[in-house]
């Protein structure tokens, strides 16, 4: 009875792993699906449009005033101003690796080189005959050193007493396939790596101030920034071009050594494993406010732009919202200089979280905020704006890039193909030839080289 | 700066423009009429297009010292410059003339389209001063042109595709009246190409069209008398063939360029993306030529598809969306 109940759970176990593998089965076999890759693919194709077409890091308030109610919730809802950091981007890429892991230990790996086996050469959609004088035997020697001399493989094999030449081209290009998906694991291991290990971020230094990168206590002193703008007489009129950014700073390391360094865009500066990128620059402004002529509490250093202070006593507050480089003397507006000859700032008031308004003031001469204060933009200090970023995971991805080049490259022009050769003796004397040709990637593909093999045969024959 | 290089770049830009408009016209004649006389005459004049636009951009780089590819002007030159080289290379290699009228019509009107974008001499803002800007520009460029020259390609098969399905439509009439008139295939000089559905390859794929042409549709001789569905699609594949290892080279050295410039080989800028969906399109291209119900018609609109997303990536982000891309254009 025991035996009997043990023997039915061990059938019932085999039936339920028997399932389970067949359930396994199933899934590798769609995964390994050509068409279902693809279809993954166009659906990572479809997120990452998304993608492009809606702004993205933006918060609601930006997705309300951009676009209708209706699709700005939508956007909102299902997070697509965040889409390649959603759970569903990251997913449909997890699913991609699945694909290709299946497709590759399921159908490219085990896709060996074919078996030497005879054909029915006419049944082979591109075939050829080739009628050449002399025996059979010698016709066979001649179209094995043919072929041997223009690169194919030849082997030969008798099969029911009837021996074929079998010639191979690019065999070893099967794994053209392998290797592209290979590369692709290979980048998505390095992207994981930092986002694992790695990190980045953004500082901004004042002209003669230091800042340090949290992660790792390096130490940016910034000594001088300058910059280049030339006027360009254009079609249009003048523009005003940026031509250099330039930081010169003494960056100090783990090691504790300072290091001069020039920072410019293209050319980073790299310590501690820490790339130091220049990004942007600015012009903090140096506020000074007064009360009935006497210093007040205001700003205890420049502001950078979209900072701002509140007026002491007062539900008031000003934001710095923007430099000006030349005020136009004419109209009073900004010109379209935008090197400072004769700056001003835009600044914003606020009464308490109410807009209250918006001026524009020169450098140098203080304006009236009421209630007896005055604000005085006194100076301008010029500011570099840095990225910094750690990412171990690059000598990774850049393999895998160069992988899935190669991959790509093995695929497209390195065809792997095969020719069937059957020589008998031909009716009326002589020898006749029967070639079919076969390659991964159909027939049409092959039409004009076998055509051109074909021809240099019987070129060849002639010759001889 | 001097006279004298500046009314070579300008004659050289008229020359180009010239040449591709007239040989624009005269391709497209060879490609209704098959007069051979027409493309003797047309072939030369998209030399003279794209040799006189190189030499353009060459002359532009000689006056200012400035890499002429800084701005669309110059981009959008390069483009159409590399389409017809790339189409004469085709066109030599491969027999491919009769895409001539389409592509040079498309080159003439990308460069004309590029002249609204020339404010003139420029230099470059900082973060194209690099040398990844000599790499990974006519790299990128050149893959969209191979995809330009592709999408030509396309809308030739699926014109074809679609008349052969019209034909098909109309009943056995016109097959029985052709009976007797013999075949207007043209057959390969080895062996018999024979019907194989089952390989993916018919030699007589446009059967209704042949008929039909035998039995006197002019409409349908002409169709008849372009390449076969099966070498369209083969000559279709072949250039995207060069596009898509050119745009993942692109991709690869506009991320190296990036990691240098922005301190990320990747940024999710629109412009990356835009360039990835594109690669993506092509590499379901390529994954779904592999099956034969999928080669064909179905390919040929993924190809067609394919395009629409590079003049997404190309103009389209760079007009309408902006990101780090977004250079004076």
């Amino acid at each position: 009875m025991e035996a009997r109940s043990g023997s039915s759970s061990g059938v019932a176990r085999a039936g339920a792993f028997g399932g389970l593998r067949d359930s396994w089965d199933e899934t590798v076999r769609l995964f390994a699906n050509v068409t279902f890759g693809v279809s993954l693919l166009a659906f990572w194709g479809f997120l990452t449009l998304i993608g492009v077409v809606i702004e993205q890091g933006k918060d609601a308030a930006f997705y309300s005033g951009a676009y209708a109610p209706s699709l700005a919730r939508l956007i909102v809802r299902l997070d697509l101003g965040n889409i390649y950091h959603s759970a569903a981007y990251i997913g449909i890429l997890g699913l991609i690796l699945c694909s290709m892991t299946a497709a590759t230990f399921t159908k490219v790996i085990p896709r060996r080189i074919p078996r030497l086996s005879p054909v029915k050469i006419d049944a082979i959609p591109l075939h050829a005959t080739v009628r050449i004088a002399g025996d059979v035997e010698s016709a066979r020697a001649r179209i094995a050193t043919f072929f041997a001399e223009r690169g194919w493989q030849v082997r030969k094999r008798e099969f029911g007493g009837t021996e074929w030449t079998f010639a191979d081209k690019n065999n070893w290009a099967r794994r053209g396939v392998l290797v592209a998906h290979v590369g692709f694991l290979l980048i998505a291991i390095g992207t994981t790596i930092y986002w694992a290990k790695g990190y980045s971020g953004q500082f901004a230094v004042l002209s003669g101030q230091t800042a340090t990168i949290p992660e790792n206590g390096v130490k940016v002193d910034l000594r001088r920034f300058a910059y280049r703008i030339d006027p360009i007489q254009t079609k249009a009129g003048t523009v005003y071009q940026p031509i250099d950014y330039v930081s010169n700073a003494t960056v100090t390391g783990s090691d504790g050594k300072p290091q001069a360094a020039e920072i410019r865009v293209n050319h980073p500066f790299e310590v501690d494993g820490t790339a130091i990128y220049q990004a942007t620059y600015g012009f903090a402004i140096d506020f000074r406010l007064t009360k009935d002529g006497r210093p007040a509490p205001g700003p205890d250093h420049p502001l950078k732009e979209g900072e701002g202070f509140v007026i002491p006593g007062t539900s008031r507050a000003i934001q710095y919202q923007r430099f000006v480089g030349t005020i136009d003397r004419v109209t009073g507006q900004p010109a379209a200089d935008p090197r400072p000859n004769d700056p001003g700032v835009v600044i914003q008031a606020y009464d308490g979280e109410q807009p209250a308004g918006a001026a524009m003031i020169a450098l140098g001469r203080p304006v009236d905020l009421g209630a007896g204060y005055k604000l005085d933009a006194a100076r301008y200090v010029l500011y570099s704006g840095f990225q910094y970023r750690n990412d171990p995971g690059i000598p990774i991805v850049g393999l895998g890039a160069f992988v899935l080049l190669a991959g790509l490259c093995i695929s497209l022009y390195f065809l792997p193909a095969r020719l069937f050769v059957l020589a008998r003796e031909a009716e009326g004397g002589g020898t006749e030839v029967g070639i079919a040709a076969t390659t991964v990637k159909g027939y049409d593909v092959f039409q004009d080289r076998f055509r051109e093999i074909v021809d240099a045969l019987r070129r060849s024959e002639r010759a001889e | 700066m001097d006279p004298f290089r500046q009314t070579l770049d300008q004659t050289l830009l008229v020359v180009g423009i010239a040449a591709y408009v007239t040989g624009a016209l005269v391709l497209l004649a060879h490609f209704l009429f098959r007069n051979p006389l027409l493309r003797a005459i047309g072939i030369p004049l998209a030399i003279v297009g794209a040799g006189s636009q190189f030499a353009e951009l060459g002359t532009r780089w000689w006056m200012t010292g400035v890499w002429p590819l800084t701005n669309l002007y110059g981009s959008l030159s390069l483009f159409s410059a590399c389409a017809v080289a790339i189409f004469l290379v085709f066109a030599f290699k491969y027999d491919l003339a009769f895409i001539g009228g389409p592509v040079l019509a498309l080159a003439a009107i990308a460069l004309g389209y590029a002249t609204t974008w020339n404010e003139g001499y420029m230099p470059a803002v900082p973060a194209l001063q690099s040398y990844w800007i000599k790499i990974h520009v006519p790299i990128v460029i050149t893959a969209y042109a191979s995809f330009m020259v592709a999408f030509c390609v396309s809308l030739i098969y699926l014109v074809k595709a679609s008349a052969e399905n019209r034909y098909a439509r109309r009943g056995p009439a016109l097959r029985g009246a052709a009976a007797g008139a013999g075949s207007a295939n043209v057959d390969l000089s080895v062996g018999a190409y024979a019907t194989s559905p089952a390989a993916g390859v018919v030699r007589n794929d446009t059967p209704a069209l042949a008929s039909a042409a035998a039995a006197g549709d002019t409409t349908a001789q002409w169709l008849d008398g372009l390449p076969s569905l099966a070498r369209l699609d083969v000559m279709q594949y072949r250039v995207i063939a060069v596009g898509l290892p050119l745009l993942s080279l692109g991709i690869i050295t506009g991320a190296m360029w990036a990691k240098e410039a922005w301190g990320a080989y990747w940024q999710w800028d629109p412009k990356e993306t835009a360039a990835l969906v594109s690669w993506i399109v092509y590499a379901a291209y390529m994954h779904l030529h592999t099956r034969p119900e999928w080669r064909g018609t179905r390919t040929a609109w993924i190809a067609a598809l394919g395009f629409l997303t590079i003049i997404f990536c190309y103009l389209g982000v760079n007009i309408w969306i902006s990101g780090l891309h977004s250079y004076k254009m």
